[in-house]
């Protein structure tokens, strides 16, 4: 029991380490993956979190203005990204998570620019 | 003030060229500064991307060969005081960090982004990434204060046990949290870190953390802290900035 207690303390000092800002349980689901495909119509370079905001339609034409939660700038400068890295209208495909809430919010995994190339937006979500 | 400013970056210059191998107390070679004390200065990280390369992965401990780091054990809470830890962990919006509040000591010490330690033989300086916090330990034998205020940080006095930089804090608010989730304590927080320099330029952090409050018996926290593998600055960073978390958490149902 003592050895449990302990492997559990150690997850949990851990697990809430893995978010510079807040632990990803609290406001997404890891078991909802999701991917959208769209326009970039607002980049929100801030801390805690950057913030993309993607008009996303689906298969009956409905556009979607979806909010997707990344790493703060000092992260992103650290993994390739730069401020206009991406610009308003690119075309992204984003994969990630589906926010709790039920909000049009996701946690931001990957990001396919127009070129091809891809670089991680936020941390997985275990 | 130019003037001192330029000794000031002179001396923080020297302390980190001035790196020079000697025997440590055990027979093993420690960089150290030109004062001979091992030589804690520039930047370090225990976790985070900036320690990882360029691939976005936050792995907490990743590469972690020595057996030193957590566990600590459970945090050790009065038995009347953990239901309250546990409410408090399970609604992320009550840690203080999520609300952009400046987070304390040991806690600080774990974020995912670096922290710069400045050494001069009078006065260690940690900057930190982490809520562009800063600590001005003095290292001259006086004691703290005896009209302290509370504060997030708490105040610290610092001095050298042969080759490890011991840190005395006292004096926090209750604002903060230990680490892990939930971990509330009192202002009668008492912190001692332990800075040891391996011979592998890595530092053992121990922070022992004493509070008669919420405690039945001292807690320990370990951490390895690394150089990142290239060359890294600290960065600003202002929570408060774009902080849209607090209106989007869902609290746990089951604490």
């Amino acid at each position: 029991m003592k050895r449990l207690s302990i492997a559990l303390s150690l997850v949990f000092l851990l697990s809430t380490r893995v978010l510079a800002h807040h632990s990803f349980a609290a406001e997404y689901d890891g078991k909802k993956p999701i991917s959208i495909s769209g326009i970039v119509t607002k980049i929100d370079w801030t801390n805690p979190h950057v913030y993309l905001t993607v008009d996303s339609g689906n298969e009956s034409g409905k556009v979607t203005a979806m909010v997707v939660e990344g790493h703060p700038p000092n992260i992103l400068r650290r993994t390739g990204w730069t401020r206009d890295i991406l610009k308003v209208n690119d075309a992204v495909s984003i994969t990630g998570w589906a926010s709790k809430d039920g909000s049009n919010r996701m946690a931001g995994r990957q990001v396919t620019f127009p070129d091809g190339k891809k670089l991680f937006l936020g941390p997985p979500s275990e | 003030m130019k003037l001192i400013h330029a000794t000031f970056l002179t001396l923080v210059s020297l302390t980190a060229n001035g790196q020079s191998p000697a025997t440590t107390e055990k027979g093993s070679t420690l960089p150290r500064s030109f004062d001979g004390k091992p030589d804690l200065s520039g930047i370090w990280q225990a976790f985070g991307v900036a320690l990882f390369g360029e691939t976005g992965e936050l792995r907490p401990g990743q590469g972690t060969k020595s057996s030193w780091g957590p566990p600590v054990g459970p945090a050790p809470y009065r038995k009347e005081l953990e239901g309250k830890v546990a409410e408090l962990a399970s609604d992320n919006r009550k840690d203080p960090n999520v609300r952009c509040k400046m987070a304390g000591v040991p806690r600080i010490t774990g974020s995912v982004v670096p922290l710069e330690i400045i050494q001069t033989p009078k006065k260690v300086a940690i900057l930190y990434e982490s809520g562009h916090a800063f600590r001005s330990i003095p290292v001259d034998g006086k004691p703290h204060p005896s009209d302290l205020d509370p504060s997030y940080l708490g105040h610290s006095i610092g001095r050298w046990e042969g080759d490890t930089f011991v840190v005395d804090v006292v004096g926090f608010n209750n604002i903060t949290w230990l680490p892990g989730a939930g971990h509330f304590h009192s202002e009668a927080l008492h912190v001692v870190e332990r800075y040891a320099l391996q011979p592998d330029s890595t530092i053992y952090y121990e922070a022992t953390m004493e509070d008669p409050e919420v405690f039945t018996k001292p807690w320990a926290y370990r951490l390895i802290l690394r150089h990142p593998p290239r060359d890294e600055r600290i960065m600003e960073s202002d929570c408060t900035e774009n902080n849209q978390d607090l209106e989007h958490i869902v609290p746990s149902t089951k604490p």
